[in-house]
């Protein structure tokens, strides 16, 4: 217990509580006195201070709440400490304003400063961390790019894979020949900054990724959706146009930029990677618009160049989107694909009535792409809409 | 006039705290962490005032709008560090290393120095923000010195994987303990760090038995010494609980200010007792939790599947976007609504606990020399512990 000064005047009727000053470290008992108005404190010495019943505030939260500590006014320093819970509701009963709340008064500059940082966060990620992404993804030297890529690529089949056994590659020498003759047709070597590596992965995702380095990467379950070796390179050449505008790479960059930001946002509150992870798809979701728009361009004029008709583009998305539906709606936002249809409009506009000549590769080639993964394919009633994966640049047979 | 040593009350209870913890935890979520200075503030009101050594409690003052304005003036500046220096640091990693490992270690190494100025700001602040017996606390300016201080004591714990722990401890400690200020009276940390080495030593023997035997089976291949492993880790544990008690006391007790001090007995069986009843109840109520709501959801999976069917057969065909976010929005609930529930739980089971402890066996001996403290300055310190809200520094108080 507090120490108590031997000169108080014991008395029946007096209470008494601990009383400091807010000047010194020295704790007083002292005597309470009610009066209509006020609260009247009296120190050992004889001194009185007097507290207007109406200016009398209690701290909040406090953990010993059958008493209460008391203070007059927000700016007084003195403190009166009631331990006594009968005292400490006769007090609670007489001052009116005991729970009333400092104002706050410097909202306008926490609204400046909130204004402040949400246009300096937005600047940084829509605008700086984008533009220095673009500018560093064409300085990167290519075996940085492919290192990356090639990275990437382990993590993406391990990830598909069942467990302890990556996702295996379609190999086959007839396949990969089919594809080398598609990319000898299509021939992108002047637009790409280093060879383009295309590799089949044995997955029934109908899907297919650019990856930095100049890595494309077709799924199995893409080419058995495909009905003509035209939806097949359509789609590659989409592709090659994200290999040759540098989007899978400018992607590493941004969201390296983007994901640490993001995170001081939301602070360390209770599991805040989930708000962060959407937020920077939305974010992500924005550039990818722009991206996959600027790939189907090249795409088209890539093909026509080769004599192949750009309108196959358009086709596989149209059988896609029956399958799968299109983006609409909440779910848009998510989706990094601009919408199907304006898509699938822009291919056949690309495609302009022209006579196509002959098919990008002979029948036996193209059995032998849809082939190199195993025997006959298998029912294509269970393959599954994909879903984006982390490289960038990727179909999205969900939309 | 003598004076008695003051002994420590502890007022604190699991109900208000568990209450106090739900609310503010639930209110965070609504408001997208946003509430979280407010939650704060009212659990530090709560557990200062908790503590009253020689019956006075503590108080803290801090208010939460300054918090989020401190919030807000770190988030500029390091929006743009992360933001520009982490891109800048990939592309230099890509292009020099063909790799991103440099990147993610030479940015980690970045932020570091970051982390301990947020540190040693977040204790300034705190500290400014509480007072006892109506007489502020407050600690010095200083935060380059703690800085360079804790990247080289902390690299020299790394380097000796470990075993340099008690030294810096010490040192960092004394730091900030000999920069602390309560009113104008400066406190002082005294001793030395070969006091925490004793503490240290269970923790040292433990994994040394541990290390040990895992060689040992390595290299004979015997597997019959794996029981030693298992004891070994039961004995770490102990060390743990024995560090936490024994450095306390020891840095404790060490600690003057003017010609008062500090007497405290923490005990390591309590401490164990603390940990393991914590865990227990955490863990049983967290499955009743975890059962309650797997219910609640149960019910409410039936309630919108029968929705389900009503907007297929195309009544509501105008809301078509509606309940695809209702499961987002459920699962979100859910998943924020496990982690507030384990915080709260922590809080209420161990984090209470603790500080009762700690409280009840701590005394002020000589609280005649604070006769002579007078009050000091209000440290106005306009950014509040923003750059420790906004990096991730674990929520020591």
């Amino acid at each position: 217990m507090a120490p108590t000064a031997p000169d108080t005047p014991p008395a029946d009727t007096t209470v008494y509580a601990d009383y400091v000053d807010g000047t010194d470290a020295v704790m007083h008992r002292v005597a309470l006195e009610l009066s209509r108005t006020h609260l009247n404190i009296i120190l050992p010495d004889g001194n009185r201070v007097y507290w207007p019943l109406d200016a009398l505030r209690a701290l909040r939260d406090q953990a010993y709440s059958e008493g209460i500590v008391l203070t007059e006014g927000f700016d007084n320093m003195a403190r009166l400490v009631v331990d006594n819970p009968y005292v400490a509701a006769e007090l609670r009963s007489v001052a009116p304003n005991l729970g009333q709340r400092q104002p706050v008064g410097n909202w306008g500059r926490i609204t400046a400063w909130a204004g402040g940082a949400v246009a300096s966060v937005a600047l940084i990620i829509f605008v700086l961390v984008p533009i220095m992404a673009d500018q560093l993804a064409t300085y990167l030297p290519p075996d940085g790019e492919r290192a990356l890529g090639d990275a990437t690529f382990e993590q993406i089949r391990g990830a598909l894979g069942r467990a302890n056994s990556p996702v295996q590659l379609c190999e086959d020498g007839d396949g990969m020949a089919a594809i080398d003759a598609m990319m000898a047709r299509l021939d992108p070597s002047d637009d790409l900054p280093y060879e383009a590596r295309i590799a089949v992965l044995d997955h029934e995702l109908v899907n297919a990724f650019a990856l930095p380095g100049g890595r494309v990467i077709l799924f199995r379950g893409l080419i058995e959706a495909a009905e003509t070796p035209e939806e097949v390179a359509s789609i590659l050449a989409h592709e090659i146009g994200h290999v040759v505008n540098r989007d899978p790479t400018r992607d590493a960059l941004r969201s390296a930029g983007s994901i640490g930001v993001l995170g001081l946002l939301f602070g360390d509150f209770a599991g805040g990677t989930v708000v962060l992870m959407l937020a920077n798809q939305l974010i992500n979701a924005k550039y990818s618009q722009a991206a996959e728009a600027g790939a189907d361009d090249y795409a088209h004029d890539l093909m026509r160049e080769a004599g192949v008709d750009p309108a196959a583009l358009g086709t596989i998305f149209q059988r896609l989107m029956d399958e799968y539906g299109d983006a609409e709606g909440i779910m848009a936002h998510f989706a990094s694909h601009p919408q199907m249809v304006s898509r699938i409009e822009a291919a056949q506009q690309a495609s302009g009535g022209q006579d196509y000549g002959l098919p990008i590769i002979t029948p036996a080639q193209w059995r032998a792409m849809q082939t190199m993964c195993g025997p006959a394919p298998s029912d294509p009633a269970e393959d599954l809409p994909a879903e984006e994966g982390n490289g960038g640049g990727g179909l999205g047979g969900r939309n | 006039m003598t004076f008695a040593d003051l002994s420590t009350d502890y007022k604190g209870a699991k109900s208000p705290i568990f209450r106090l913890a739900m609310i503010t935890g639930i209110f965070t979520v609504i408001t997208a962490g946003m509430y979280r200075f407010w939650m704060k503030t009212r659990m530090r009101r709560y557990y200062w005032s908790a503590i009253r050594p020689g019956g006075m409690p503590l108080e803290y003052v801090g208010r939460p709008t300054e918090k989020l304005l401190g919030f807000l003036t770190a988030v500029v500046i390091l929006a743009f560090y992360i933001g520009i220096v982490n891109l800048i640091l990939m592309f230099f990693s890509f292009s020099l290393f063909s790799g991103n490992a440099p990147a993610y270690v030479v940015s980690v190494i970045g932020i570091t120095p970051m982390i301990f100025f947020a540190q040693y700001r977040a204790r300034r602040y705190v500290l400014g923000r509480t007072r006892w017996r109506g007489i502020r606390f407050g600690l010095e300016p200083g935060v380059a010195g703690f800085v360079w201080r804790s990247m080289l004591h902390w690299g020299l714990t790394v380097l000796t994987a470990g075993l340099y722990w008690p030294v810096m401890t010490y040192y960092l400690e004394k730091y900030r303990v000999d920069r602390t200020y309560y009113g104008d009276h400066r406190m002082h940390q005294g001793g030395s760090w070969k006091m925490l080495v004793r503490p240290m030593l269970h923790v040292y023997l433990s994994v040394a038995l541990m290390g040990g035997t895992g060689a040992l089976i390595g290299v004979t291949g015997e597997p019959r010494f794996g029981p030693l492993i298992p004891l070994g880790f039961g004995w770490f544990v102990y060390g743990l609980a024995a560090w936490k008690a024994g450095s306390f006391k020891a840095l404790t007790e060490t600690k003057t200010l003017g010609d008062a001090s500090l007497r405290t007995s923490p005990r390591t069986g309590r401490i164990i007792g603390i940990y393991a009843g914590g865990w227990a109840a955490m863990s049983g109520l967290f499955l009743v939790g975890m059962i309650a709501g797997g219910i609640v959801v149960g019910i409410l999976a039936a309630i919108t599947g029968f929705d389900g069917d009503v907007l297929e057969e195309g009544y509501f065909t105008t809301l078509g976007a509606l309940p695809k976010i209702i499961p987002i929005v459920a699962g979100l609930i859910v998943y924020f609504g496990v982690f507030v529930f384990w915080n709260v739980l922590k809080e209420t089971f161990i984090t209470l606990p603790l500080a009762q402890h700690l409280a009840e066996v701590t005394e002020v001996v000589n609280p005649g020399a604070l006769m002579a403290v007078r009050q000091r300055d209000r440290d106005e310190f306009a950014e509040a512990e923003g750059f420790a809200d906004a990096l991730p520094l674990g929520d020591a108080f």
